[in-house]
């Protein structure tokens, strides 16, 4: 019989505007998915003011999308989604490939798919906020030993993106270039996951985007993880023997039952936790409260 | 009815010599061919200038040019702000093809749109191009045209699909066509061949009967109801927008077509999504939209869904597309298919998805992504083409034979550093074209742009004709999108056609843009308004203090001196810019700024250029004679910012601009249909002019002046105003301030009086509808005419019995200047921003 968690997330984004906002319209990405290792067997989200309207929808990366509008003057919006999810408990381990990662014949083509179809072209091309960038290639360098295994490898770009860089937050924000993070060194969980997509992609290595939440446990002497606060991000590789695997450069762990994902996509922005569009006058205030309890 | 052919005309032969035509070497010429022999379907042309002698093509191209000027649409200059006045031009001789030409051309031109109709369901389908690895997936993938939130919309689905589609077709030099650049996205030019057409058939109408032209008004006609058929749910009647991203000039192509088909023309600022469906802001309150013909880029259409973040647009547009709740043409996601990767890989992809033969080859391209293509690529660099494949943001296409040695090797390090990025296309020697010129008559190189839509029956429908965009003198390359020269296209039949006009078509087409007049551009007119108003003040300041210069009225410099600091100062009050001035006391400073700088809001230049800008955004209202009044209105005054000289008087300047204004602001009285439109640009002009005389006669009530500056103050204020001559006739004697109130407050009949401005805004706004949120401004005016009435009384009274107190008037005076700020604010809000109450 599999050991079994159950969590019980609650995801509260508040907006404050100092102006009226007239129509707001969003996307929501906040329905932890369902795959092999967890199962969302609850979900629901509330708006405050209550939407006009709203839909629901699986993305191009089968992520839980939710659309809604708010008509009618308001001056702060709230978003509340609560999700119920059940995860397998696992035993972090280091995966291998058991592929070098400088054999060019064992790379993965553009043209070819993971289990569910999709194409690794995805994964393995720049975007707009993972460019092709040159300056990753001085990161990389003390690494790129000859002939090491391509996920060992993965595994110590995480451990050096954590030690190398400093846990900042505010030091940067969502529009932060990865070429202003590798000279800043310093930042938070999605920047560091952004450096180290940046970092695989550079190898050939498909890596993806991963939006999620992190269970913390506070025991006294014990270091409070990081990304407690807020929602978490980290990044999925892939090799042929392994599949998609993950690992978390903020806290340089192989992520197991207490990293609940929602999603993933390219980059942030393929996923982003809740994005609007408003009209009307002012400034906003963003809050989130993020809570991850056993049930 | 048979007709008359070519060989049966009774051309006198007319040879190239004759006007001194020379084809280039090693190039292929489209009228003659490699004998120097005109081509039959050319020898009407000839016959024609050879006829009248070869002096009239300065004639032919003249009239070109009166007409497209009058028409004052597609071929106009570039903003105020612009150095030069750029443009698209037409040349007055077309492109003729014969029927037996187009015939494959068409035909390949209908393959092409059916394939990719098929390639763009697949791509945001199935994609069988990629399982089936019919082409290497970064193709598609790395395509930053490529709309990943539109996949899967609904596969089959008419929506998802080619809209109106163009082929840029070149000939090399034995006379193979191929295609150079295929446009799916927001193709641009059709309106220009549109207004080539009807220009060129005014210039040479006998000629284009006797060639037997084919009509490309039906072509239009089939246009427009296939986007009616496009509607959601079959919908009759349904309500179709073209999208024009831009609300200036840059795609003024758009209007025209807009009115030539019927279509109401928006911007995205005028559709809004709520509830699941697309809405027009109208000045009757929202309206919702069926189907868009959008001539903006699809990956920005949606600004909620973006991948460009502030890229504009509409929120929320895509999730409507996925309810079905409204159509768009073309598909959103249809410019990942433009790109040249597609080239290497189509005779392929044509016989996969629709078991054919290529029948239009795309020019030889090689996609770098494989070694081999490559080092293709890379050796042969000074004879390609670069072209990125849709990763870059910043790659501008790259002549090799046109670079440096340097700047090869900086291009071939630029492809080896990401070869998936770039193809290599064989650099054409493209067909030329006879062309006028000062000069005479010369081969110019040119590209045909076809255009053509999907149609359930035939495939698709080709239009029978085309733009032709012609290259500069010394090459191959044909202009860009902003400006360059053209020429129309002629599919000849060769036979007489049977008593079908072109004007009977262009008449009987399209159904009447329908009755709506967008929030947005009832702003624009409404700015338009006051933006003519504002910059006909400020020059008539800068008159007042250049005239006053120049007389030197008095012998006391400081006196005059103090006086043009007051005029200065108010003018700055009066347009609520005081703060700009600042440390500047430099007078002459101060004048130049209410001059020529651009970012004076109490300046000329300023109130010019907004007032461009509105007039514009809503180039459909206008007259060509409102037009050419707005054009050379900015064109005098940017000739006079260029040459601003403080020790030369811009006194005639400022005088011909005013008649400019003034012409503008009449005659748009006698040219536009008095609809809601109209009410608003009046409104506008009329709150404006309040505003100003109301602001103008708190400065003189407000002020602290002896009674010579007094005097003389009020004597500027009535220049102004240009009031002095009524003020003399009422009044005879010197200006005061009691005479100068009264006037500008009460004289009936009076147009800068107040009463006269409240009288017809009470009128005016009976013009424009109730709105369905709030109120008609119609109890304010009421109110303030009320007021007006008691007021007008008491200063009659308060004359006449020499009790003329400034102090107590001001605070009248100051309501009635707060009343004008607030009826522009209700108009604002009741008909321009739509916000609901919750």
């Amino acid at each position: 019989m599999t050991k079994e968690v159950c969590y019980q997330i609650r995801h509260l984004t508040a907006y404050e505007y100092t102006g009226r906002i007239d129509l707001c319209q969003s996307i929501a990405h906040l329905k932890p998915l369902i795959d092999g290792s967890q199962k969302t067997i609850e979900h629901s989200v509330e708006v405050h003011p209550k939407p006009h309207f709203q839909t629901e929808r699986e993305d191009y990366w089968n992520n839980g999308t939710l659309y809604f509008e708010v008509q009618g003057s308001h001056q702060s919006l709230k978003v509340i989604a609560t999700s119920k999810v059940v995860k397998r408990i696992t035993d972090p381990v280091v995966p291998r490939s058991g592929a070098a990662w400088d054999d060019v014949s064992a790379r993965l083509k553009m043209g070819d798919s993971d289990e569910k179809g999709l194409y690794f072209a995805n994964f393995l091309l720049p975007t707009l906020s993972c460019p092709r960038l040159e300056e990753i290639d001085e990161f990389l360098e003390p690494s790129l030993q000859p002939g090491r295994d391509s996920m060992e490898l993965v595994s110590e770009i995480m451990t050096r993106i954590n030690t190398e860089f400093d846990y900042v937050p505010g030091a940067t924000d969502t529009t932060t270039p990865v070429v202003t993070l590798l000279k800043n060194k310093q930042g938070v969980c999605q920047d560091f996951a952004h450096v180290m997509i940046v970092a695989l992609r550079r190898l050939g290595i498909p890596v993806r985007y991963v939006s999620g939440y992190l269970e913390t446990l506070p025991p006294p002497g014990v270091e409070k993880l990081q990304g407690s606060d807020a929602t978490h991000a980290w990044v999925e590789a892939y090799s042929r023997a392994t599949g998609w695997v993950g690992f978390d450069p903020t806290n340089n762990i192989i992520p197991a039952h207490q990293h609940i994902k929602i999603g993933h996509g390219r980059d942030y922005f393929d996923l982003q936790p809740l994005k609007g569009t408003f009209v009307g006058n002012g400034n906003q205030r963003l809050t989130v409260e993020v809570d991850v309890e056993r049930c | 009815m048979s007709g008359t052919t070519y060989s049966d005309s009774t051309v006198s032969p007319v040879s190239m010599a004759s006007f001194g035509y020379a084809p280039l070497p090693n190039r292929r010429d489209e009228a003659f061919d490699s004998n120097g022999k005109i081509v039959p379907e050319w020898e009407g042309l000839f016959e024609s200038i050879g006829r009248h002698g070869i002096d009239i093509l300065d004639e032919w191209d003249s009239v070109a040019t009166r007409i497209s000027r009058e028409r004052g649409l597609a071929y106009r200059p570039a903003s105020v702000e612009a150095e030069t006045d750029a443009g698209w031009s037409l040349d007055p001789l077309p492109w003729l093809i014969s029927s037996e030409k187009w015939k494959p051309l068409e035909s390949g031109i209908c393959q092409r749109t059916r394939l990719y109709q098929a390639l763009l369901k697949d791509a945001y389908g199935e994609q069988r191009m990629l399982s089936e690895k019919l082409i290497p997936a970064e193709i598609l993938l790395a395509n930053n045209g490529f709309v990943r939130s539109l996949h899967n919309l609904t596969p089959g689905d008419e929506r998802v699909g080619l809209g109106m589609s163009a082929f840029d077709i070149a000939r090399d030099t034995v006379g193979n066509p191929f295609v150079v650049n295929d446009r799916f996205d927001s193709p641009f030019g059709l309106g220009l061949a549109l207004e080539n057409r009807t220009v060129i058939n005014k210039v040479l109408p006998r000629l284009f009967r006797r060639c037997g032209v084919e009509q490309i008004g039906q072509f239009f006609i089939d246009w427009f109801k296939f986007l009616v058929s496009r509607a959601p749910g079959g919908k009759v009647d349904p309500l179709v927008v073209i999208l024009d991203p831009s609300t200036q000039n840059e795609d003024s192509e758009i209007s025209f077509l807009a009115n030539y088909c019927g279509v109401l023309r928006v911007h995205p600022a005028d559709l809004t999504v709520r509830g699941g469906e697309v809405w027009i802001k109208t000045l009757k309150g929202l309206v919702p939209v069926d189907v868009i013909w959008k001539l903006m880029p699809g990956k920005r259409i949606d600004a909620l869904e973006s991948e460009i973040r502030g890229g504009g647009g509409i929120s929320g547009i895509f999730e409507v597309m996925r309810m079905g709740r409204v159509s768009l043409a073309s598909h959103p996601g249809s410019e990942v298919l433009q790109s040249p990767g597609f080239y290497p890989y189509l005779p392929k992809l044509c016989r996969a998805f629709l078991g054919e033969e290529l029948e239009l080859a795309p020019v030889a391209t090689w996609w770098c992504g494989t070694s081999k293509a490559l080092s293709h690529v890379t050796a042969n660099l000074s004879k390609m083409v670069i072209k990125s494949v849709g990763h870059h943001h910043d790659f501008q296409t790259q002549y090799g034979s046109r670079l440096s040695a340097g700047d090869l090797e900086k291009l071939r390090e630029r492809i080896h550093a990401h070869p998936e990025g770039f193809v290599g296309q064989e650099e054409l020697r493209i067909s030329t074209v006879p062309t006028v010129r000062a000069e005479g008559v010369v081969p110019r190189g040119a590209v045909l742009r076809a255009f053509s839509f999907p149609d359930e029956e035939k495939g698709a429908v080709v239009m029978p004709g085309g733009l032709a965009r012609v290259s500069s003198a010394d090459g191959t390359v044909v202009s860009t999108r902003s400006e360059g020269e053209s020429k129309d296209v002629w599919i000849s039949t060769g036979r007489l056609p049977d008593g079908f006009s072109i004007a009977s078509v262009l008449e009987r087409s399209h159904p009447a843009v329908p009755d709506i007049v967008p929030s947005q551009k009832g702003e624009n007119l409404f700015w338009s308004g006051r933006y003519a108003e504002r910059a006909h003040a400020a020059s008539r300041f800068a008159s007042r203090v250049l005239s006053c210069r120049d007389q030197g009225f008095s012998n006391d410099d400081q006196f005059e001196v103090a006086h043009e600091d007051f005029l200065l100062e108010a003018l700055f009050v009066v347009f609520d810019s005081d703060k700009l001035l600042g440390d500047e006391k430099d007078l002459d400073k101060r004048l130049e700024m209410v001059l020529v700088d651009p970012n004076c809001p109490a300046g000329i230049a300023y109130n010019l250029n907004r007032f461009h800008y509105a007039t514009q955004a809503t180039r459909e209202s206008w007259s060509p004679a409102s037009i050419r009044a707005i054009e050379s209105a900015g064109q005098l005054w940017r000739k006079v910012a260029r040459d601003i000289d403080p020790d030369l008087s811009v006194s005639s300047d400022l005088f011909e601009l005013q008649l400019k204004l003034s012409g503008f602001l009449g005659l748009n009285l006698d040219s536009m249909t008095r609809d809601e439109g109209w009410a608003l640009l009046d409104a506008g002009r009329r709150i404006e002019r309040g505003k100003i005389i109301t602001s103008l006669l708190i400065f003189l009530l407000e002020g602290k002046f002896d009674e010579d500056m007094k005097s003389l103050l009020n004597e500027s204020v009535l220049f102004i105003l240009d009031s002095a001559r009524t003020y003399q006739r009422r009044y005879q004697d010197t200006p005061q301030t009691a005479f100068t109130v009264q006037l500008l407050l009460s004289e009936v009949d009076y147009p800068r009086s107040i009463r006269h401005i409240i009288d017809r805004l009470v009128d005016v706004c009976e013009k424009i509808p109730n709105p369905s949120q709030h109120a008609h401004p119609r109890a304010l005016l009421a109110t303030a005419s009320k007021d007006l009435t008691l007021l007008n009384e008491r200063i009659d009274m308060e004359i006449e019995a020499g009790i003329f107190l400034d102090s107590e008037l001001l605070v009248e005076m100051r309501k009635l200047r707060d009343f004008f700020i607030n009826l522009s604010d209700q108009i604002t809000v009741s008909y321009f921003s739509h916000t609901v109450e919750s």
